[in-house]
């Protein structure tokens, strides 16, 4: 039998034993993490796919008669081959699912305070892939080097360049020179289709490694179970069989609704914005740096500090302050929210009053930033809106500390809780 | 014989002591070598960003559209209308994009420099001073004297009559102006350089 040939040379069945036994416990969010692995693999073969047919330079050549960068011809003909624009859009929307799945995973575990001792190292980690998956995104906006793209990387260059002391500098390490330099579009294509995913593929690993030996939590429920079994071993089901056939019908089903979406819903369709010319259309970026572009158009022209020679003008504040003190907030809740034991349960949410307040107020607030990427339709004024955000993000944390916190002393009193 | 696990005598490096000291050096060795890698992977400065090349007496052409390179005509502009230009050639530099607005010459308010207009147009820089969006504009069709420029990126707003101030949005500095005025023959033509820093300031 074939298994038996392998198994003499690999000692499959040591292999088994050792990890296809794992408990994986049963929690349907526990598989936010699943999503974002599968969507990247779909990356993957999409993006091998076109990476073949990508020419990654600005050289202008002729098109239908006009002149225009190779890069953006090749993605037009990219686009004309039998489904080749449905391999664009299924890339593209498998970012985007990466990206919202990555999101979603970290909100899980923030809520359910999964990040603490001994997960601190995870969670960075996890915090790592979130940046690096946003910068997959973003390296790859740039390539098809229609007017859209150029504009939405030269506004990134003129942020990157915005840092205080060091921007200069930054923005031409990054950009490989001043944007748009003939350097960028190589730059750009070598950074998402090698460097990357290689460091994000590391990072999975490491990640994958971290979990295993340090367990999932598991969800409080088995708390009891596990007292009245007197055992000590995670419950849940095993890796193989039961949780391999719930990943692959979950990657299956994936690939499913991403052809699905990429079949009917357009995306990005670069021959509308044509190649870079003389104007700005009116953009937006993608959802997920909404929040950062609507900061943006609140800063008044006005506000600008100095300090220390440099000035940090209403660039740096919305494009490098905002997401900059964010990610700093995520980096140090571990180590703000910190515990002296162990712990191996998820927490209930609705016993944590702060701190889930305080998750919401986050999420309230960056909806807040992202409607303001919309005041130009909306016809509210920056300082309006700003006004705005500000009092919903704070009423946010405030209305739901107060209800969880009612709540907590309902359930102590073991009275029923009131709707 | 050495004992490597003790602490070494007085004055002496143990083997291990030695060797972690050994490991260190390398390691920095190379992180300083990486950093000097990463010196080479930002090209210098080549004197790019927005340097604007338009002199006086260059003439204005239509930067976009079917009439894309062509010559301007006054007479093709009513108060309230504006448009893209470039100095003829010298379209290959985006630093030298203007946006050319007529409105009427009674309407200039200071700090509008009036010495730069000529028959109710005036010119400005058409690189926003924000992240450097071209700058669009917006036709009030009822009352041709209240449009305004804006950028489409993050919604600044310039004010054309009263020098490009900036009226909203996060624009730090107004538009730089340029001069223009209308020659014999209809066409338009640059008076002046720009007034002022153009682009990004950042
Ligand atoms: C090994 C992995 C990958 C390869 C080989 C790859 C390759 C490519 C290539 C060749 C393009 C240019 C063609 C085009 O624009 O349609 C592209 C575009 C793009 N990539 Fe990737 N990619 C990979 C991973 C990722 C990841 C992880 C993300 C984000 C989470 C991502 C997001 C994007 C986006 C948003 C575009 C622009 C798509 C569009 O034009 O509509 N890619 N990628
Ligand atoms: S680039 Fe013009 S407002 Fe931001």
């Amino acid at each position: 039998m074939i298994s038996k040939w392998f198994d003499e040379r690999l000692e499959l069945q040591k292999f088994k034993d050792k990890f296809l036994n794992k408990a994986f416990p049963v929690h349907p969010t526990f598989l936010l993490g699943e999503v974002a692995l599968f969507s990247f693999v779909t990356l993957v073969l999409s993006g091998i796919f076109l990476g073949l047919l990508y020419e990654p330079s600005t050289g202008k050549i002729s098109l239908f008669g006009a002149m225009v960068p190779a890069a953006y011809a090749s993605v037009v003909k990219i686009d004309l081959l039998p489904l080749g624009v449905i391999v664009r859009r299924i890339h593209h929307w498998s970012a985007m699912i990466m990206i919202a799945s990555v999101i979603a995973h970290l909100a899980r575990v923030y809520f359910t305070s999964a990040y603490r001792k001994p997960r601190e190292i995870n969670w960075l980690i996890g915090l790592g892939l979130l940046g690096i998956t946003l910068g997959a995104a973003f390296t790859g906006y740039l390539l098809p080097y229609s007017q859209f793209s150029v504009t939405a990387t030269s506004i990134a260059y003129y942020i990157s360049k915005s840092v205080p002391w060091v921007g200069d500098w930054i923005a031409r390490l990054l950009f490989a020179g001043e944007f748009p330099a003939h350097a960028t579009v190589p730059r750009f294509f070598f950074l998402h289709v090698m460097v990357i995913p290689a460091v994000l593929v590391s990072l999975v690993g490491l990640h994958m490694l971290v979990l295993i030996k340090q367990k999932h939590t598991e969800p409080g429920a088995n708390r009891k179970r596990k007292e009245a079994r007197g055992g000590q071993r995670l419950i849940g089901i095993p890796v193989w069989p039961e949780q391999s056939y719930i990943s692959v019908s979950l990657f299956f089903f994936l690939l499913f609704v991403v052809v699905l979406m990429a079949t009917y819903i357009p995306l990005n369709p670069i021959e509308t914005f044509g190649p870079p010319s003389p104007v700005t259309p009116v953009m937006r970026p993608d959802w997920y740096f909404l929040p950062i572009y609507g900061f943006l158009k609140l800063i008044p022209g006005d506000l600008s500090i100095s300090i220390a020679g440099a000035k940090i003008g209403p660039e740096a504040i919305g494009g490098v302050f905002f997401p900059g003190i964010l990610a700093f907030i995520l980096v140090a809740i571990p180590f703000l929210d910190r515990a002296s034991e162990a712990h191996n349960y998820i927490e209930n949410p609705l016993h944590r009053p702060f701190m889930t307040s305080a998750g919401i107020a986050v999420a309230a607030f960056l909806f807040m930033t992202t409607v303001s990427g919309y005041i130009d339709v909306l016809h509210i004024a920056p300082a309006s809106m700003a006004i705005y955000v500000v009092v919903v993000s704070a009423a946010a944390w405030v209305i739901s500390y107060l209800l969880l916190r009612r709540y907590g002393r309902a359930v102590k009193k073991g009275e029923h809780v009131e709707s | 014989m050495v004992d490597t696990n003790s602490e070494g005598r007085e004055g002496h490096v143990t083997r291990r002591q030695f060797a972690r000291g050994f490991v260190l050096a390398v390691v920095a060795a190379a992180v300083g070598s990486v950093l000097s890698f990463l010196k080479l992977l930002a090209p210098s400065k080549k004197g790019g960003g927005y340097v604007a090349t338009v002199s006086r007496g260059d003439l204005l052409v239509y930067a976009r559209g079917s009439r894309m390179g062509n010559l301007l005509k006054a007479s093709e502009f009513e108060p309230g209308e504006a448009v893209l230009v470039y100095p003829k050639g010298k379209s290959g530099n985006e630093a030298n994009l203007v946006q050319l607005i007529r409105l009427e010459q009674s309407e200039f308010k200071p700090p509008t420099r009036p010495e730069l207009t000529d028959q109710g147009f005036v010119a400005y820089s058409a690189i926003c001073t924000h992240l450097g969006c071209i700058v669009g504009w917006v036709k009030d069709k009822k009352d041709p004297e209240a449009s305004y420029t804006e950028c489409p990126c993050h919604n600044s707003i310039f004010n054309p009559a009263r020098g490009a101030t900036v009226m909203g949005g996060p624009a730090p500095i107004p538009l730089a102006q340029i001069g223009v005025k209308v020659s014999r023959d209809g066409t338009l033509v640059f008076t002046s350089g720009f007034s002022g820093p153009i682009g990004p300031q950042v």
